[in-house]
């Protein structure tokens, strides 16, 4: 049982994380109705802007992130007027086939400007370990989780309380509707494109003294994000930081049990059980994979 | 009818006048991904379920033919038969378990699955010796496949590419077909009309396993190495969606347009930027990567489809409308 405290804190950190980086997918999901194939590349990109300001510019992450924040947010709208944009009307097909256009582009993209290798930053901290109680963690992590939790509390309130959120909740719950009293949905779709590419982006830079930045570092967190956001019910804010928790213990868990090497295995079957038994998510509507929405 | 017999008829003269290995492995490949897009497109195209997990079937098949040829010596042909049963059943298996499954969902759970056999094949390493890969071996002679005249290969892929076309062709043109279509455009009305649409969609997926799993072996004996990193990869099924869509989503031509259209780019891409560094491997994907956002955008139902409202003809393929119509 000494290993319970353990367990625990490396959940919380590793949840909070992956709850920012799925509700950035779940909100572009629940707006626009669009998988994003291309989230794990944006994570990608923020990761490299933070290794590129610390390794040319000496700017710590936590700095870059402040200064970062309207790049990232430009780029996330940019990317919307480019690419998604023109195909928003299109079928699901076409939409889930440019994301994934995107998703090649950008990651070969990265691999033709900073070669296929690992870089790491080292940072004065990175390798400082806090304990507290039975559990030790890093502090690094810690910070990010801790930021996470922020944005993604920040998230929730700006689309509780603030009138452009309450304009974005609306245009999720019906488009056609939200048009006809008087919302342009182009800007809510590019605002709320560029809102979860800013979150996965926020994600990417908090990741970035943890873990290594390679082109394709994506591709392992937005894999958990996926199952996170489908457990929770895709489109469902609140059921994807729950799912991420989720999905964060079975990892843990798991890596604790069987040995680190299985540990995806673990929650893919969980991806392909709840998909058979509950494919709408713990809190979605049920159904909602029939409609295909 | 004419395009196909123009292009097939093309690739079965081409070897009799050209020597030259380099333009035959060409031809070779793009009958062999032009063949895999088309056993894609039996369940993407023609039954309207877009897969991303198809690379578990063709790396069923390109491990049956590495590990039964390394391990008990069997010949490729009979592996190809065990590797088409084994996709099937995981056909079954995958399409029964993602039948309510629509849109997205049904990407992200085929994704899913690939995911699963990647990491299997990568950390199983008593079995399929993980990343590290396995040579097929060759052995001389037809029934061990292994083929040194490159003519021989390409009459080989021309077979495989003439008889998917042929599938596709009964898909589009007898009842089944049909049924398949009314399935893809909506399934709820071709359920209250008495179509087996659950059924119809499993035997979709399962016979485009099979097909798919058949081009896996091929290529393992053609190419000589299996790796899963490779061969179960998403960017794999990404590949063989790719020519189908660039050629035309549910058109029994459209599969060979895009793996040819899309193979020459490559080399060209790849002889014209492959040299300069290391680095620069990438540059073709790139392209790769902004061709596709670009087809979406200004041709989304294809190339054949586009092709044929250029030169004015109505006479395209009744099932065309599956990228761009339906949603």
């Amino acid at each position: 049982m000494h290993a319970v405290p353990q367990l625990a804190v490396s959940t919380l950190l590793l949840g909070g994380i992956y709850a920012l980086i799925a509700v950035g997918l779940t909100l572009i999901f629940g707006v626009m109705r669009v998988v994003n194939f291309a989230h794990g590349e944006f994570l990608m990109l923020a990761m490299y802007l933070a290794f590129w300001s610390f390794a040319l510019l000496g700017l710590d992450p936590y700095v870059t992130l402040v200064l970062a924040l309207p790049v990232i947010f430009a780029g996330g709208w940019l990317s919307y007027r480019l690419v998604m944009g023109p195909v928003i009307q299109a079928s699901h097909n076409v939409q889930i086939f440019t994301t994934v256009g995107l998703s090649i582009a950008l990651q070969n993209l990265a691999l033709v400007l900073w070669t296929a290798d690992a870089q790491f930053i080292r940072t004065p901290y990175y390798a400082v370990v806090v304990r507290l109680g039975g559990a030790a963690f890093n502090l690094a992590q810690a910070v990010a989780f801790l930021v996470a939790v922020l944005a993604t509390a920040a998230l929730f309130a700006f689309l509780r309380w603030s009138y452009t959120g309450k304009v974005m909740r609306a245009t999720a719950q019906d488009r056609q509707a939200a048009s006809l009293m008087g919302i342009d949905t182009g800007r809510v779709y590019s605002l709320t494109w560029a809102v979860g590419v800013t979150c996965v982006g926020v994600a990417g830079v908090l990741l970035a003294p943890v873990y290594p930045v390679y082109p394709t570092a994506g591709l392992q967190f937005v894999l958990i994000a996926y199952v996170a956001v489908v457990l929770g019910g895709l489109g469902d804010m609140a059921g994807a930081v729950i799912a991420s928790l989720i999905v964060a213990t079975v990892e843990v868990v798991g890596s604790y049990v069987i040995g680190t090497a299985w540990k995806e295995v673990l929650y893919l079957l969980l991806f392909i059980a709840i998909l058979l038994v509950r494919p709408a998510g713990l809190f979605g509507q049920r159904g909602a994979e029939n409609i295909g929405v | 009818m004419a395009p196909a017999l123009a292009l097939f008829g093309f690739a079965a003269l081409v070897p009799l006048v050209v020597r030259d290995a380099f333009f035959l492995d060409g031809l070779i490949l793009i009958l062999l991904w032009g063949s895999v897009a088309a056993a894609w497109n039996v369940a993407a195209g023609y039954a309207g379920q877009v897969s991303l997990g198809h690379s578990i079937f063709f790396g069923l098949g390109a491990y049956s033919a590495a590990l039964m040829g390394t391990k008990w010596n069997v010949s490729p042909w009979i592996a190809m038969v065990v590797g088409a049963a084994l996709a099937t059943v995981m056909g079954f298996v995958i399409g029964f378990l993602s039948n309510r499954l629509r849109g997205p969902y049904f990407v992200l759970a085929t994704i899913a699955f690939s995911q699963v056999f990647l990491i299997v094949g990568s950390r199983w390493r008593g079995f399929t010796s993980g990343s590290e890969g396995i040579p097929v071996p060759f052995r001389s002679g037809f029934w061990t496949l292994g083929l040194v005249d490159k003519r021989m290969w390409v009459y080989l892929m021309l077979a495989l590419a003439i008889g998917l076309y042929l599938i596709q062709l009964y898909l589009e043109r007898s009842r089944r077909g049909y049924q398949l279509a009314a399935v893809r455009e909506d399934e709820d009305a071709a359920l209250s009309l008495g179509v087996p649409a659950r059924r119809l969609k499993v035997a979709a997926i399962a016979v485009s396993a099979a097909l798919t799993s058949v081009c896996g072996t091929l290529w393992a004996q053609y190419v000589g190495f299996v790796d899963p990193f490779y061969v179960f990869s998403v960017d794999l099924s990404v590949r063989f969606a790719l020519a189908a869509v660039t050629g035309g989503l549910g058109t029994a031509l459209g599969p060979f347009l895009g793996a040819a259209l899309i193979t020459v780019l490559e080399t060209y891409l790849r002889a014209r930027f492959g040299g300069i560094g290391a680095g620069l491997v990438g540059i073709y994907l790139i392209i790769y990567g902004v061709a596709l956002i670009l087809i979406m955008r200004f041709a989304p139902q294809g190339l054949v489809p586009w092709l044929a409202s250029l030169t004015g003809r109505r006479r395209v393929s009744r099932a065309t409308g599956a990228a761009g119509v339906a949603s």
